[in-house]
């Protein structure tokens, strides 16, 4: 080490706090980089791996019974590796411990071979059903665990309108259902569904299936065009009550994952760039200030005969150093943070193994990124310690210069005390530090206010969905479409105190050369049970005639209010008619087509047949409700709003608090730095005149006013701007973090603006507080002794 | 030794320090920069406290200035015990009676020099308008430039009118002269020796040019943390005659 690394080490020793202020920012950037990136890595990898392993499909299509030597038709179409059909149905649960009934999604296996051709199981406890023994299923691992059910133990269901006891032998997972969510719902209830799968047999004997199958699921050969085959598939299982074959990127479980990794990038880009912009600006004035008060040494390492470079990398140091211990702490964080979440993912995604992968790449990369950073922050003052002559870097520094300025007016003045005074004119002679100072701190308000954005967004979310859009308690599922007359036998139910119905039918739409498979709801009223509200909370009526669109899926056909869509109905007459899109609703979730019942009734050319009803019921009579609920038979599916909503707040919680945790502590790191350091340089630019004002006998109390009134006044003119800046910063996310699953809505609780103040008022307080006992050390008699 | 002399102990004694004494330590070393000082000051004097550099004479301006505590001895001001006194008695007692005018002059550059003057006006009990105490120091035309935009004597100018502006019982002139040339320094002694004939402010001048001691009523010469010579002038030389 030679001396001019002994002086490096020792002068960061001395201004040790400055220098891990900046060291955190660096770390709290990489961390996020590291943690993020090796996140996304992770479930990228994680579910490529489940995917290949387990010989997830790429092309699926439901259909209400096509017959078996059709699967062997399609294996003959080209471009087609690997056909599977299996038997699918929902039906009606009854749990031991669960009062109300949950819903069950029974899936056909092979008996003999002990392994589905695709769409593999995991089997994590017990094992594969035995051939002949038809009462034998095995559940999803989720589904067992939230009930506290085991392989061993019993469960009921109603299978086409007969109950059935089955008997649990395995507990498994599978790449259909990385994501487990009831058909309908968007939010996973654990105890409430449930996915099974059983012998084939016994399935298609329960269900007079025999020599049939309503689900083909398929893998392409390499280079095969998706979008042939499934025009292949659309045309052979048209008759069949096909709804429409679709690939992977449509399948639900794998859209919320491709989401989720999405969401992650984003988060890889927006959050490091701010804390990486934020040590630019620390290492820029801080080297500032150490060559400002470096100047005489400067001069006399230049005359002992060191060159500009030994000078210039002995400044760079003093940049590079808290970087790189930045970069050591932050890749280590980011590691251990990048575990943990993995962690949350594990509870949120039902992945066979969750590999955590760590790569040396993202590592490199975000530790070239934050070096390039510091040198960037620190080009400026290490250029002019390189090109400063020894004898000008003898001569003091040119003394500040300041000139009357805005404030000066006679007006003003005079209502300004002098400590104000001086305060005001530092800042305003240099409007440049100030005004990046500001945006600075704005920028930590602004990542609190967008790291608690999503808690409100959720939160008009639930009062949406939850509250505005849905007032009834359970939602029915008819396994098939029921005649009119259903109602009655419902309205006969003791207990149910109002009950509404809707159809939904698969259509495929079409306009000019844009086409999707979507299902039309259609619906008896919009000011009922179920209502239409958008993502602000605005509702919205039923048109008489025409189609009511989401917005996103009238981007999507690239349709405008007025537009006639073409409709072709998948299923009974199979009719092709034309709707005119009476408007576009902004909702949360999904995409959606809603009709009035009777409108669509006539568009496809029936008396109209229901699919579901929405029940309110008397809660008293919930008990027999659920008992009769179970047994029912033709319901495929049983919701509970409730339940739904808590299962989603219990979700929400979990993973809101984590993410908030992080992004709060991070906040506040870069908020303190920020101050902390403006203040230490404050302190260290006018340390002289301070201790003047106490020989002239100022107090403490006062010179600390003239000190941290800067800083707070850059703090208050901050909070506002960082207000609006977290208000875009959220619009941003928004936008960017919104998929055709779900929008988030843009709203902002007062509740959110509260926090972020305070944080920001508690942190300034505690680094003026800190910064503030340094005054009390303050040498009044070395201050006198030595010219600026 | 103290200044016992008939006439002045008629007179009040601003400042009595007895058996002063200031060590401290250098490093490793041991500093002994005061060694056992008693010596008066009276009101309306002015004194000038000559010594080379490390003769201890800025300890004593810094003790008496209350910056500074002795580590043996005492200093009363108008019979008040300075030594015992708290931090914030100290910060009353600078604010209140004490003005000092330094080497490096010491203004906030961010304050015009009218402003320089009103950061003491502001706080002091009965001062003197701010303005009064430019045009006193001979800079009644210069009061809304900044330090930036004054030549270094009329930046000493300014502070020696901060000084004076708050009407203080002792002027302590640390150096005045030393970062400025000739002409300069005369002129800043010039106002120094007005403040002290016209408002009849008791005034210690601390120097190493022993040329200045022309213009005091006394002289104490220190040398090694001791005084070794205290003597009186029989007339005071206007600073326009000194020559150095």
């Amino acid at each position: 080490m030679n001396l001019l690394h002994k002086k490096l080490l020792r002068e960061l020793m001395r201004m040790k706090g400055q220098m891990l202020a900046v060291a955190a920012v660096v770390a709290c950037g990489i961390s996020v980089f590291v943690s993020m990136s090796s996140v996304k890595y992770s479930l990228e990898a994680s579910r490529e791996r489940y995917y290949s392993r387990y010989r997830f499909a790429d092309v699926f299509a439901q259909m209400k019974r096509a017959p078996e030597f059709y699967s062997e038709t399609v294996s003959r179409i080209p471009g087609v590796a690997s056909v599977s059909s299996r038997i699918v149905a929902d039906v009606t649960l009854d749990v031991p411990g669960l009062d109300e009934p949950a819903t069950g999604r029974l899936i056909s296996i092979p008996e003999y071979q002990n392994i589905p051709v695709l769409n593999d199981l995991c089997i994590k406890k017990g094992r594969y059903i035995e051939p002949g023994k038809t009462e034998e299923v095995i559940a999803s691992k989720p589904f067992l665990e939230a009930n506290h059910l085991l392989p061993g133990d019993h469960i009921s269901a109603v299978i086409n309108g007969r109950k059935k006891e089955l008997l649990i032998v395995g507990m498994g997972l599978s790449p259909e259902y990385i994501y487990e969510v009831q058909p309908g719902a968007f939010f996973p209830d654990k105890r409430r569904f449930g996915v099974f799968w059983m012998s084939r047999r016994a399935l298609s004997s329960a269900l007079d299936m025999t020599g049939a199958f309503n689900d083909l699921s398929l893998t392409l050969a390499h280079g095969a065009s998706e979008k042939d085959v499934i025009m292949q598939l659309d045309h052979i299982f048209k008759p069949y009550g096909s709804l429409g074959a679709y690939g992977r990127n449509e399948h639900l479980s794998d859209r919320f994952i491709q989401d989720e990794i999405k969401q992650v990038g984003i988060q890889i880009t927006f959050l490091p760039a701010i804390f990486l912009a934020v040590a630019v600006f620390l290492l820029n004035i801080v080297l500032r200030r150490i060559v400002a008060t470096q100047r005489d040494q400067i001069a006399v390492l230049k005359a002992l005969g060191y060159s500009n470079e030994d000078v210039g990398l002995h400044y760079l140091g003093f940049a590079m150093i808290p970087t790189a211990i930045g970069a050591i702490v932050g890749t280590a964080l980011g590691a251990w943070l990048g575990r943990g979440l993995m962690g949350i993912y594990a509870d949120f995604y039902n992945f066979a193994e969750l590999v955590y992968l760590f790569r040396l790449e993202d590592v490199a990369l975000s530790v070239l990124l934050s070096f390039a950073a510091a040198l960037f922050g620190a080009l400026g003052a290490v250029r002019s310690v390189a090109l400063l002559p020894p004898a000008e870097a003898m001569r003091p520094d040119s003394p500040v210069t300041y000139r009357a300025g805005f404030f000066d007016r006679d007006a003003l003045r005079k209502k300004m005390p002098i400590t104000l005074r001086i305060i005001v004119r530092n800042l305003e002679r240099r409007p440049w530090k100030a005004s990046i100072s500001v945006l600075m701190i704005a920028l930590s308000v602004a990542i609190l206010i967008a790291g608690r954005y999503t808690y409100d967004s959720l939160d008009q979310m639930t009062k949406v969905e939850f509250i505005d859009k849905h007032r009834e308690d359970i939602t029915l599922i008819f396994s098939d479409p029921m005649p009119p007359s259903v109602r009655h036998s419902i309205a006969s139910i003791k207990g149910v105190i109002e009950h509404e119905y809707y159809r939904e039918e698969p259509v495929k739409m079409s306009f000019g050369y844009r086409s999707r498979r979507q299902s039309i709801k259609g619906m008896e009223s919009a000011s009922g049970l179920q209502r239409l509200v958008d993502k602000s909370g605005r509702q919205f009526g039923l048109p008489s005639d025409g189609i009511l669109l989401t917005t996103t899926l009238a981007t999507i056909l690239g349709v405008r209010p007025g537009d006639m869509l073409e409709i072709d109905f998948q299923q009974g007459r199979q009719l092709h008619g034309n709707v005119m899109v009476s408007a576009t609703i902004d909702e949360i979730l999904g995409l959606s087509a809603y009709m009035d019942r009777e409108a669509l009734n006539r568009l496809a050319g029936d008396g109209g047949a229901l699919n579901a009803a929405y029940l309110r019921i008397d809660q008293s009579k919930a008990g027999e409700l659920n008992k009769t609920f179970k047994q029912m038979p033709g319901v495929g599916g049983v919701m509970m709003l409730k339940a739904l909503k808590e299962s989603f707040d219990e979700l929400i919680a979990q993973s809101m608090n984590t993410s908030t945790v992080i992004l709060t502590t991070f906040a506040s790191i870069l908020a303190f730095a920020v101050v902390y350091n403006g203040a230490r340089i404050s302190l260290s630019e006018r340390g002289r005149e301070l201790s003047s004002l106490r020989v002239l006998g100022m107090t403490r109390r006062e010179i600390s006013l003239i000190l941290l009134g800067e800083q707070a006044i850059l703090t208050l003119v901050a909070i506002p701007l960082g207000f609006l800046l977290g208000i875009a910063l959220s619009v941003l996310l928004a936008h960017a973090l919104s998929s055709e699953l779900y929008r988030l809505p843009v709203v902002f609780s007062s509740f959110n603006f509260l926090f972020a103040f305070t944080v920001i008022i508690i942190i300034s307080a505690l680094s003026g507080f800190i910064v503030n006992r340094r005054l009390a050390k303050l040498d009044l008699v070395e201050a006198l002794k030595t010219k600026e | 030794m103290p200044d016992n002399s008939p006439e002045m102990s008629l007179q009040q004694a601003v400042l009595q320090i007895t058996s002063l004494s200031k060590s401290y330590m250098m490093g490793e070393v041991r500093v002994d920069a005061l060694k056992n000082i008693s010596l008066n000051f009276y009101a309306g004097e002015l004194a000038v406290l000559l010594g080379a550099s490390g003769s201890g004479k800025s300890t004593l301006i810094n003790i008496i200035g209350g910056l500074d505590t002795p580590s043996s001895g005492k200093l009363f001001f108008y019979g008040q015990e300075i030594t015992a006194a708290t931090e914030s008695e100290l910060t009353a007692y600078r604010r209140r009676s004490i003005g000092f005018v330094f080497q490096f002059y010491n203004l906030i550059s961010s304050l015009t020099a009218l402003e320089n003057v009103q950061l003491v006006t502001e706080i002091a009990e009965n001062p003197m308008s701010a303005e009064e105490a430019l045009k006193l120091v001979g800079l009644g035309h210069r009061l809304s430039h900044f330090p930036a935009q004054l030549s270094g004597g009329e930046q000493q100018r300014v502070a020696i009118a901060r000084a004076v502006a708050k009407r203080p019982e002792l002027l302590l002139c640390d150096e005045p002269t030393g970062a400025l040339d000739y002409q300069t320094g005369k002129l800043v002694l010039d106002v120094i020796e007005k403040v002290n004939r016209e408002l009849g402010t008791t005034t210690l001048v601390i120097t190493h040019n022993a040329s200045i001691a022309g213009m005091a009523d006394r002289v104490v010469r220190l040398r090694s943390g001791e005084v070794f010579e205290d003597s009186r002038n029989l007339t005071r030389l206007s600073p326009s005659e000194l020559v150095w």
